[in-house]
């Protein structure tokens, strides 16, 4: 079968390791040039300046190059084939994007430049702001968090700040459901909050019964992503949010889910008095193998004034920075990430309200038309309709044969495809999580099907090592307990170890 | 935009859903929470209409000021050779190397990351990277309290106020008590006397006035008491300062903006940390590790996993997931542009080029507080106010530097700028200061 996603093509297989950037180093050799010093040059006498040289790498600029080109080629990426991995939404990443984010008046810029020499970057901002407002249904957003999880920590920090103001000392649980994504407990626990954790019912839903006995004079809030990381969209999400309003807590929503319902439905609506966005998963910013990110938090009036400042604030046609009077304090050194969110706000205008429009229903049509084809070789975690990511198990086989989600996943490296997510939601026993997005076409995800009924039929024959696989990679598993044991974190760490041992 | 499919591909699915339009896909939502009408925004504009609007708006920004702002984000020179190595669509657009087996590039070069960090501060085991310097430094005093289960930190006040900023926001201030002390003279007083009740000494190197002095003594008093001891320094002085590790500091945090990253308006930036290997199992963030394959091939691979958010959960070091692995990229990519001789030359024409321009403004009678203590960036009075400084100096065409305080001016020089650029400076600044 061929496919537009599928990468079992790539030269990765490699032979021999790439040798560090140390290894290749020789005395004398170097990149770096720089125009000779243009000024009166002084003995300058400092007791904190030392005499030797930083030990860094000599290597041309060439082998410098090689090294770190071949190191690129060594790693699968959005670029070169699918990434079925639920909870990231690894969608295309627009190029044009990339060439937004490089134009030299917003990538040049200093930080501390002044609000009236800086009104581009204020303006993008801003824009934006009406952007992700409107679509999430909430009223005012600061961009100042990094990344999802210091967003989280950012709604947090303003729950805890706003109920400290109005008196409610005793509020000190977050209510986080047994299938959240880690971030959400983590976070709680840093803004000084207890953490009661919340079932999910045999549906794959909030038990809604539960949450009533869990609720109570000290409940402070709710944290929930909506559709849930089953994939499923919490049905109940008006009475829930009733629940602990009623109670006088907050509803946090975690963006990790947005992409299932931009255009479809808005979180401001279900209740939610604060929203975080993953810029660089459902608004196509490229992940960077691991960041940067951009996790703007955006909250319902009456909570302006607790946003992470300053803000911007149009005025006339002249953009400010404003400071809110409550405000939670910063959330980063400037003003978050901020071409990141140039780049969010480039695909955003590429798609416009027609895109906008339907991008949780395509997102939800791949994932939807994936669970169906993918029903017949493994079974769903629950009955109920996906909406933009589903959960499959391996429970059954596991049982029959001893496949395990792990070896489904690393099998799948070999076909040409990423893993999915594993053994997430923790709740659900050999858990394979999968997330298409709406940018794969339906031939990838039929060859992503019909590779994991080949992968399954394979794993089923007795003769077969199960962990055997990947085979056609540049390394295989690697032993993970080396370094976590000996603490191999630094080159040379491991040949002092072979030499020791 | 940007989904592939035909309307032969939407007849397809909908047979295997059994369904007639994307609406049906709905159809469980309770319907008060469907949109009608969808989202209120504009219409969609091609990528040559986009181009247009982009560019006008980044043309509101002033262009081409020179700049003389630091505080901890640097105007160096960023090669062509490290920026397109880094956007490498492979590095940026992969995911976090879960998967190690087809990871092996993104693991490879943060473990270089890490390792060339640990060589430049003289530290033994870093992390991946975090969001920035004020977030780095946050972290690291959640270490030193997780570490002593002391509650008192000690913070040298000759720090960037944003990142006191984020610090207070970051660092319970109900339960843990934040001393800011004062510099003496532009350096932190000899005679500090730390206390058995506390956690941290934090101190700027240099600090955020500029200005840096030898900080073994200090670190050893500290570390006598049990303080874990954390240093904030500025990467690109690291080829010609002492470097932390040679101090004695337990923890080493950066902003490592000024290597391998540009400008950027602040973000994203990458947030180094670096400390020794008995910290480990308190670090925040991922670490890469060296290991072997089955095959006993080298390989890398993410480690000391039991310390994150995914599994520990509310027990983690940190909440940190997404971090800013392309920045981290980058600064191993530039580091190993430098090389020992790049490196030293970044801070050495940094250093006489500021001591150029020192020379020059006292000639002209503008004085400077800390005109011997400091290496690249310093503090002058500004007998107006520096604002206005700051906005003269615009229409001249420079970025002045930060505003200290009403009266007081913060200069940065790098590498980058020229005889030329230092000159025109001094005469501008002349001119707006007696306008």
């Amino acid at each position: 079968m061929s496919s537009g996603g599928n990468a079992s093509s790539l030269p990765l297989v490699g032979g021999l390791p790439e040798p560090t950037i140390k290894e290749l180093s020789k005395p004398g050799r170097r990149s770096f040039n720089y125009p000779a010093l243009d000024v009166p040059e002084e003995n300058i006498e400092h007791e904190a300046i030392k005499t030797e040289k930083a030990p860094l790498p000599e290597v041309s600029e060439h082998d410098l190059v090689m090294h770190f080109s071949r190191l690129a080629h060594r790693n699968f990426a959005v670029d070169l084939g699918f990434y079925p991995l639920g909870s990231c939404t690894m969608k295309y990443n627009p190029r044009f994007a990339d060439w937004v984010a490089s134009l030299p008046g917003f990538s040049n810029t200093h930080p501390a430049t002044p609000s009236k020499f800086s009104q581009g970057s204020l303006e993008i901002l801003n824009v934006l702001e009406e952007y992700l407002i409107e679509i999430t249904g909430m009223d005012f957003a600061s961009f100042q968090p990094p990344a999802g999880a210091s967003g989280e920590l950012t709604g947090l920090l303003i729950i805890k700040r706003y109920l400290e103001n109005n008196g409610f000392d005793e509020k000190t649980n977050i209510i986080v459901p047994d299938s959240a994504h880690g971030t959400n407990p983590a976070s709680a626990k840093m803004a000084g909050f207890n953490v009661v954790e919340v079932a999910t019912d045999i549906n794959g839903l909030v038990d809604v019964n539960e949450l009533k006995t869990l609720v109570n004079e000290k409940t402070a809030g709710l944290m929930l992503t909506n559709p849930n990381t089953g994939g499923l969209f919490e049905e109940d999400i008006l009475e829930i949010s009733s629940i602990i309003h009623d109670a006088g807590g907050l509803l946090y929503y975690d963006g990790a889910n947005l992409n299932a319902i931009v255009g479809v439905s808005r979180p401001g609506d279900m209740g939610f008095d604060i929203v975080h966005s993953n810029l660089h998963k459902t608004f196509a910013t490229p992940h960077g193998g691991g960041g940067p990110g951009s996790g703007p938090v955006a909250v319902k009036e009456y909570l302006k004034e607790y946003l992470p400042g300053p803000i911007v604030k149009k005025v006339n046609d002249t953009y400010e920075w404003y400071q809110p009077q409550f405000s939670i304090g910063r959330m980063h050194g400037y003003h978050g990430n901020f071409l990141v969110a140039l780049r969010a706000l480039a695909y955003m205008k590429l798609l416009g309200k027609e895109g906008l429009d339907n991008l949780g229903s395509y997102a939800v049509l791949n994932a939807r038309y994936l669970a169906s084809v993918l029903s017949k070789t493994l079974p769903l975690a629950y009955a109920k309709p996906c909406m933009h990511e589903f959960v499959a198990t391996v429970k059954e086989l596991k049982k029959s044969h001893k496949i395990k989600a792990y070896d489904v996943g690393k099998a799948m490296l070999d076909k040409g495809f990423h893993s999915p997510t594993i053994y997430f939601p923790l709740i659900i026993e050999e858990a394979l999580m999968f997330e298409p997005t709406e940018t794969q076409s339906v031939d990838t995800l039929d060859d992503l099907a019909h590779s994991i009924s080949l992968i399954i039929e394979d794993l089923k024959d007795n003769n077969q090592n199960l962990s055997n696989y990947p085979k056609n990679l540049p390394v295989g598993r690697p032993n993970e307990l080396i370094p976590a044991k000996h603490l191999t974190v630094n080159w040379g760490d491991f040949e002092l170890l072979e030499i020791t041992e | 935009m940007f989904v592939p499919h035909s309307d032969i591909d939407l007849k397809k699915i909908y047979e295997e859903l059994s369904i007639n339009s994307l609406s049906d896909l709905f159809s469980h939502l309770p319907k008060d929470l469907i949109l009608e009408n969808g989202v209120d925004l504009p219409e969609s504009i091609s990528e040559l209409e986009a181009i247009e609007y982009f560019e006008t708006i980044s043309q509101r920004n002033t262009q081409n000021l020179i700049c003389f702002a630091g505080g901890g984000h640097y105007d160096v020179y960023l090669p062509h050779t490290v920026k397109t190595l880094t956007m490498r669509p492979e590095f940026m657009t992969s995911y976090t190397p879960y998967q190690a087996e087809i990871s092996q590039g993104i693991l490879q070069a943060l473990f270089e990351f890490q390792s060339l960090v640990c060589d430049l501060t003289e530290m033994e085991l870093a992390n991946a990277s975090l969001y920035d310097g004020a977030t780095s430094i946050a972290e690291a005093i959640s270490v030193a309290i997780n570490k002593t289960k002391r509650d008192e930190i000690v913070i040298s006040s000759g720090l960037h106020p944003n990142c006191k900023e984020v610090i207070n926001t970051l660092i319970d201030n109900q339960k843990f008590n934040i001393k800011y002390i004062d510099l003496d003279d532009f350096h932190f007083p000899k005679d500090y006397e730390f206390s058995e009740n506390d956690a941290a000494f934090v101190v700027s190197y240099p600090h955020y006035e500029g200005s840096a002095e030898d900080l073994s003594e200090l670190v050893t008093k500290a570390k006598d008491k049990g303080l874990v001891t954390i240093c904030y320094v500025d990467p690109t002085l690291l080829g010609i300062l002492k470097t932390p590790g040679n101090m004695g500091f337990d923890i080493v945090v950066a902003e490592g903006q000024s290597i391998g990253t540009p400008l950027s308006f602040g973000g994203p930036t990458v947030g180094w940390f670096a400390t020794k290997k008995e910290y480990a199992r308190l670090v925040p963030g991922r670490i890469i590790g060296e290991s072997r394959d089955s095959n006993n091939l080298k390989s890398y691979v993410m480690t000391l996993r039991a310390r994150e958010q995914d599994i520990r959960r509310e027990k983690a070091s940190s909440n940190i997931c997404t971090n800013q692995t392309l920045n981290a990229i980058g600064s191993a990519i530039h580091l190993c542009w430098l090389g020992p001789e790049g490196i030293y030359s970044m801070g050495y024409q940094a250093m006489q080029k500021a001591n150029y321009l020192k020379n020059r403004m006292k000639e002209e009678d503008i004085e400077i507080l800390n005109h011997k203590s400091s290496i690249r960036e310093f503090i002058i009075k500004t007998p107006k106010n520096s604002d206005l400084v700051i906005e003269g100096m615009a229409d001249e065409g420079f970025l002045a530097g930060i505003k200290y305080d009403d009266n007081h001016l913060l200069i940065a020089v790098t590498e980058k700028r020229t005889k030329q650029e230092l000159d025109s400076y001094v005469d501008s600044i002349k001119k707006v200061l007696n306008e």
